[in-house]
């Protein structure tokens, strides 16, 4: 069911015949390189040209390098580079409610870091991580700490560091992420429920087959708040998404589940378990496979 | 597990719950993939496995929901105790804490699951023995004092996994079955799964997924 439809056909229609390889890099070059100088022109017109920098960002490719992004993340979010807090220091841990949760589930987190890294440095990561949100939770004690943030963090960090790092963060804390760092999951669960209405616009077929299989929205809940750095697994695509959401809506991370949700579902092979069958089934009779996926 | 997953007689779903880094989603995975993880990663909300395993003369696919350990997602994981028909309730035998905090578990459970649910209490991590903080006596009383089953196992050397899986999975099987002697029409009914984010279907058309084939 993979791109909708009958088998694909190899070959077919000799006019939208792709361009030889070469030539294809060459095009891609090209379009990277007009990226690249719209980008910088847009960081050093006066004022910086955000609006550019957001279309950019959301546009094929996202911000291509992490370099480009360390300078156009904070534009996004109206962080003063030039005014950045300090390295947050071992201090925050003391006597911090969530120090023991923060260790325990930044210590699970090891997949986060690039592969290859050497353990010690990755240790000295993820230590840094631990401080990192620790002093965000220290200086707001409003927000209160999810499984999940630590996802993002981690994002932040590995791309921009112990100072930018901390900066973005917090704006992000206090912004996009605010409402699942409620003293309760209750905001959080509000907004996860926006998706089906979404995805009933999206695909009918879909959203009926979802409400048929009584499945919730549950398995989304790590989507959106992690901005999808917990389930993906190739940190590009981490970071070409987190391009896309940081110029977007804070809800584009749940119009995002909408889009991707068809080609899991409807795709053949493995899957979750999404039926949800009364229970005992008959032993018999059975002719029709129970709870089958969407013809 | 392919094709074979597909042929079953009874689905079970069972819940597994308790503090965070317990070793529950590694218990799950022992279970079903025969894999451990030293660091898997943490759970958030709510995910699932499924294997389907022979219990008497029965296919019975268990249906194993996994859920997040940290408080402020109970409000979540909560929904999902409901139509379960099996919990394991799972402690660290070498993370005292974790036990202390059984009986406000068990309290959760029965607030939110069907009173009828068949509880196994679990000491996860028994390879890290020099370490132990729960000592098994004490476990195995409060179990029995509770109508739990209890028992001890590792995820990390497999040792009594499937054994718990399979106590728990025979509980509930003989259970069924006693029902269905009683009320051979009704047992679909009472042992339904019921829907945790409102009914917007009819009852003819669950139906279509299981019951009239």
């Amino acid at each position: 069911m993979s791109g909708g439809g009958g088998p694909r056909q190899r070959g077919g229609g000799s006019a939208e015949r792709p361009p030889p390889g070469r030539r294809r890099e060459e095009l891609l070059g090209s379009k990277r390189k007009q990226k690249l100088l719209l980008i910088h022109q847009a960081l050093t017109s006066d004022p910086v040209a955000v609006e550019t920098l957001r279309g950019a960002a959301v546009s094929e490719g996202g911000l291509l390098t992490d370099e480009i992004r360390r300078k156009v993340w904070p534009k996004l979010l109206s962080v003063n580079v030039y005014n950045l807090p300090p390295k947050p220091g071992r201090a925050v841990r003391q006597n911090h409610k969530d120090y023991t949760q923060v260790q325990l589930d930044v210590s699970r987190s090891t997949r986060r870091f690039p592969q290859g890294m050497r353990a010690e440095q990755r240790q000295v990561l993820q230590e840094q991580l631990i401080d990192l949100i620790l002093n965000i939770l220290r200086a707001h004690p409003e927000l209160h700490y999810y499984q999940g943030y630590h996802d993002i963090a981690v994002t932040l960090l590995l791309v921009a560091g112990e100072r930018l790092g901390s900066a973005l963060l917090e704006k992000l804390s206090t912004h996009h992420l605010r409402d699942f760092m409620d003293p309760t999951m209750d905001s959080t669960k509000h907004i996860l429920n926006y998706l089906m209405p979404i995805l009933q616009r999206e695909s009918l077929r879909l959203h009926d087959f979802m409400l048929r299989a009584e499945v919730g929205t549950i398995f989304a809940l790590s989507w959106l708040i992690t901005w999808y750095g917990h389930v993906l697994t190739s940190f590009p695509h981490i970071l070409r998404l987190y391009d896309f959401f940081l110029a977007s809506h804070p809800l584009m991370p749940v119009y995002f589940a909408a889009v991707v949700r068809p080609t899991a579902v409807l795709s053949p092979g493995p899957q979750p378990p999404v039926e949800r069958c009364p229970q005992p089934r008959p032993a018999r009779g059975a002719e029709v496979s129970p709870c089958s996926p969407l013809p | 597990m392919g094709t074979a997953e597909e042929d079953y007689n009874f689905v079970f779903k069972v819940v597994l719950i308790g503090e965070s880094g317990v070793g529950k989603t590694n218990l799950l995975s022992r279970f079903t993939r025969n894999e451990f993880n030293h660091d898997s990663r943490t759970t958030i909300g709510v995910e699932f496995s499924t294997r389907t395993v022979m219990v008497g003369n029965a296919m019975v696919k268990a249906q194993i929901w996994d859920t997040a350990g940290l408080e402020r997602y109970r409000a979540i994981t909560s929904a999902y105790y409901r139509g379960a028909v099996g919990a394991l309730l799972v402690f660290d035998i070498t993370k005292h804490q974790t036990y202390d905090v059984v009986e406000r578990w068990l309290k959760e459970l029965y607030d939110h699951a069907e009173a009828t649910i068949i509880v196994m209490l679990v000491g996860n991590k028994t390879d890290l023995a020099q370490a132990r903080e729960v000592p098994t006596e004490e476990a195995k009383m409060f179990a029995e004092n509770n109508g739990l089953l209890f028992i001890e196992t590792s995820a990390l050397d497999s040792t009594n996994v499937e054994q718990a899986f399979e106590t728990i999975l025979r509980d509930i099987f003989s259970k069924v079955q006693k029902q269905q002697q009683r009320s051979p029409q009704d047992n679909a009914v009472s042992l339904s799964s019921e829907n945790p984010h409102g009914g917007s279907q009819t009852p003819e058309e669950k139906r279509a997924c299981c019951i009239s084939l």
